[in-house]
């Protein structure tokens, strides 16, 4: 008796759940039916905190805030075709001879989303505000003596020291925290806090139109967007965390575009890359190289010749084999080929070679112990898919050689405080060779920012110093060559590889940031402005 | 009047249990290298900028003036503001509860429901074929991963066959408010309750059947059965009852993770809900949302085992309050 109760109540349970199902209709369809709005939908895996980008570094505040605010100048994610920066707000910039004065003639048809006109004021008060308050982009404005605005279209942008990197560093940080803010919206404001944030006006080619938080952001097309209205007519950013989850749905085609950090495993890129009528796997050189920094304040680090050894212990590329299926690019210079104009194909990081890695280890006093280890060393990594792969391949090459390593892994925050504080052996790190080489300085310069083997070379430090105090390029190129020759003969890093972005894009898109259509236009590599649906 | 001392006695309770969560959560997050400072200064980190979100925080003070000052500040019922957001925790959580609420609630009535009918169900047929199956496959689900099973849920029925729709908690391309919204977010509820429901259906469902089970072999049965009591009259009115105790402690113990319970589920899912938000506080330091989040589910953790022990109260006349 009861038994029939129960199996009724199962099965109008289960016939609920299957009826339910049409009442609540099918899921949304994919976004451009022909000739209507075109909506574009692209998963972010962080949610924003605020939409003030410039207080803060807000990974997940990046794509949103890119596309509704504009920038002086911006820079493209390949910079290998093309010029390495141009002009967003700014229509065209002069420098003096020195390097030190430089001069921006500003857009006249710029607006801010409520109408009112870009003026220098605002670009002076947003770099004033940064300097002050020293938010994130000051490390990029730390040498300015004085912000002038002669008109409401020009900035003087004058120094206290001659930099040649000056606008290009200008560029890159723009993607991240250097939006121009409206002066009439946020003085006498804390940028934090401002009530603005909840409803932020940009000059950017997107509108903001709703945050739902945890959920997805939707922007609008800009129609007075002073580059041009975007192609698309609604941007949004829909937060998907899970890497799976999003290649599903990319591959499903409810989306087109599955930007690098939800990439698949390399075997599975690999695979894609040949054979897939309706995917394009995108291949965008980065201006990073992957690399490994030795930490010159350990022992037996210090030595050159363990560094030297450790060099011969690496095979470029069955790593690449191992651990990418063949498809990245192995580099055994101190400079990458997206950057050729400065490259020095003369300073080689030495090739594979496991006897002369014994050999120097022997010299340098390191006997094999009974286990048949020399020594013991830990290794850790940026906490990404290619550096972790890396790390597996490099901690079975240099047991090849008798160096036991102890592979250690974090999270980012974890891992880039322990960098910082030199508490580490050996960490896989990115060496970021553009939009200028003055990046030499401040990874290898003695005492600088991302300085974090303790590396100190006067001879280095004088030659940086002089290479960015000129904008000669033929003295620069010789300089930064010399740099170069010294950074591989004294080995505070080892380069392995190119980094190599893939991202995917459905057959007939155009023009996101990371294809070559997308270079120049997207502003920022954030932004969507260049972006055709197909057949448009 | 015995209740009203028995509620006044929890509360006191409660005090010193949120002060133990504060404490740990505190100082667990201090022992944690990288701080927030460093987060949020991007790719080349001043150190003024740095010291500046330091003090501006309270972090360059030592650790238990930062403690007593967060607690002093909870005394008064304000949870701070998110160091990344700069919003109020308090609007933050209750911003994310609703969702996580929802999920874990639905997910809670469907599994504890439908493992304690089936649960049941078997015991009266223990040993049989029937049995056998079901049982095995309440282990199987008790024991399936949940990220998993989101997974192939997702693969199979909003990839595959697109029923439902595969993450997220509502349609992105505008639904108009009102009913309609209401449809598209149960129409997103529905794979992520799946999930969540399915693993723990298999616990209730070898809960209820143990202790049903048990109960049936009790003499007090066999008497009512002598009787000659109608078998529907023993099950309900003289077995559940009894066999509900051991029920009720998981669903109470659940209820008080209901906030917690479903990390994972909402990781996979995008499900906008306190777990996803937890998860991002950490890996972004964000002390106050962090802890702000864990007081919330400390008071439901307690929440909820004094809503058991009434609820025992109520069913079992032999535990006194």
């Amino acid at each position: 008796m009861s038994s029939q109760i129960l199996a009724r109540a199962l099965f109008s349970l289960a016939l609920a759940a299957i009826v339910a199902v049409p009442v609540f209709g099918a899921p949304a369809a994919p976004p451009a039916a022909p000739g209507g709005p075109v909506t574009l939908v692209v998963p972010t895996s962080v949610d924003a905190r605020s939409m003030n980008p410039n207080w803060q570094s807000d990974s997940g505040g990046f794509d949103p805030t890119s596309n509704i605010n504009c920038h002086l100048v911006a820079v493209d994610w390949g910079v290998t075709k093309g010029t390495s920066v141009y002009g967003d707000l700014a229509e065209s910039w002069t420098a003096d001879r020195a390097a030190r004065v430089y001069t921006f003639k500003l857009r006249r048809n710029a607006r801010f989303h409520d109408g009112r006109p870009v003026t220098s004021a605002d670009v002076k008060y947003t770099y004033e505000t940064v300097m002050d308050k020293r938010y994130p982009l000051r490390a990029y404005l730390a040498d300015v003596k004085e912000i002038r605005t002669p008109d409401p279209a020009t900035v003087v942008i004058e120094l206290n020291n001659p930099d040649a990197a000056f606008v290009a560093m200008l560029g890159i940080a723009s993607n991240w925290f250097g939006k121009i803010l409206p002066k009439h919206l946020y003085e006498g404001k804390d940028w934090p806090t401002a009530d603005v944030n909840a409803r932020p006006v940009g000059c950017g080619p997107f509108k903001f139109i709703e945050w739902a938080r945890g959920n997805f952001i939707t922007l609008e097309a800009n129609p007075d967007y002073h580059m041009g209205r975007a192609k698309i007519d609604r941007l949004i950013f829909r937060i998907i965390t899970d890497q799976s989850v999003a290649y599903a749905e990319f591959q499903a085609g409810r989306f087109p575009y599955l930007p690098n950090v939800y990439l698949p495993s390399y075997a599975e890129v690999a695979k894609r890359m040949t054979k897939d009528p309706e995917i394009d796997v995108v291949f965008t050189p980065s201006i990073y190289s992957r690399d490994l920094y030795l930490n010159l304040k350990r022992e037996p680090l210090n030595n050159l010749k363990v560094r030297q050894a450790i060099a011969h212990a690496l095979d470029r590329r069955m790593m690449n084999q191992l651990a990418f299926f063949g498809i990245w690019k192995p580099s055994w210079y101190a400079g990458i080929d997206g950057v050729p104009q400065f490259l020095n194909k003369r300073a080689r990081f030495p090739d594979a070679n496991l006897k002369k890695a014994e050999d120097l280890l022997e010299e340098a006093g390191l006997k094999k112990g009974a286990d048949g280890m020399r020594f013991r060393i830990s290794l850790t990594n940026y906490p990404v898919t290619d550096s972790r792969v890396i790390s597996e391949v490099v901690v079975q090459q240099l047991k090849r050689v008798g160096i036991d390593v102890r592979w250690e892994q974090f999270d980012t925050q974890t891992w880039l405080s322990r960098l910082r504080a030199g508490n580490f052996d050996i960490s896989t790190y990115f060496v970021r060779y553009a939009p200028d080489p003055d990046a030499y300085r401040e990874h290898f310069g003695t005492g600088q920012a991302r300085n974090f083997v303790g590396y100190s070379n006067a001879e280095f430090d004088k030659i940086v110093d002089d290479a960015r105090r000129t904008t000669d390029n033929t003295r620069r190129k010789e300089l930064y060559g010399r740099a170069q020759d010294i950074l591989v003969r004294e080995m505070p890093y080892i380069n392995l590889f190119m980094e190599s972005k893939f991202s995917m894009v459905r057959k007939g898109w155009k023009g996101f940031s990371v294809q070559e259509d997308g270079h120049n236009k997207s502003m920022t590599w954030f932004g969507y402005h260049a972006v055709t649906p197909p057949g448009r | 009047m015995r209740l009203r001392r028995f509620l006044v006695l929890r509360m006191i309770q409660l005090v010193p249990v949120l002060l133990v969560v504060v404490v740990l959560n505190f100082v667990l997050i201090h022992l944690a290298p990288g701080d927030v400072a460093l987060a949020m200064a991007g790719e080349n980190p001043d150190p003024v900028y740095m010291a500046a979100i330091r003090e501006r925080f309270g972090l360059d003070k030592p650790l238990h003036v930062q403690l007593l000052t967060y607690i002093a500040r909870i005394a008064q019922g304000d949870l701070g503001d998110s160091f990344r957001s700069r919003r109020p925790v308090t609007e933050t959580l209750l911003e994310r509860v609703p969702a996580t609420l929802l999920l874990v609630a639905t997910a809670l009535a469907f599994s504890s429901l439908l493992g304690t009918i089936v649960g049941t169900w078997i015991a009266r047929r223990a040993g049989g074929g029937l049995d056998v199956w079901v049982s095995g496959l309440a282990v199987a689900s008790y024991s399936v991963p949940v990220f998993w099973l989101g997974l192939m849920l997702i693969l199979f029925l909003a990839i595959r066959v697109p029923v439902f729709p595969p993450s997220g908690m509502m349609s992105v391309t505008g639904v108009a408010p009102g009913l309609a919204r209401w449809l598209d977010i149960l129409h997103h509820l529905v794979l992520p309750a799946l999930a969540l429901s399915t693993v723990w259906f298999g616990q209730y469902v070898r809960i209820a059947r143990s202790s049903v089970l048990q109960v049936l072999s009790e003499d007090f049965v066999t008497t009512a059965r002598a009787i000659g009591y109608p078998e529907r009259q023993v099950l309900f009115g003289h077995v559940l009852p009894n066999a509900m105790l051991p029920v009720v402690t998981v669903l109470g113990l659940q209820l008080g993770l209901v906030l917690a319970g479903a990390v994972l589920t909402e990781t996979v899912f995008a499900w906008p809900g306190l777990g996803q938000l937890v998860y991002e506080s950490i890996l972004a330091r964000d002390t106050p949302l962090i802890v702000g989040s864990y007081v919330v589910m400390g008071v439901c953790v307690v929440a909820a085992s004094l809503l058991v022990d009434l609820v025992y109260a109520a069913l079992d006349p032999r535990v006194e309050l």
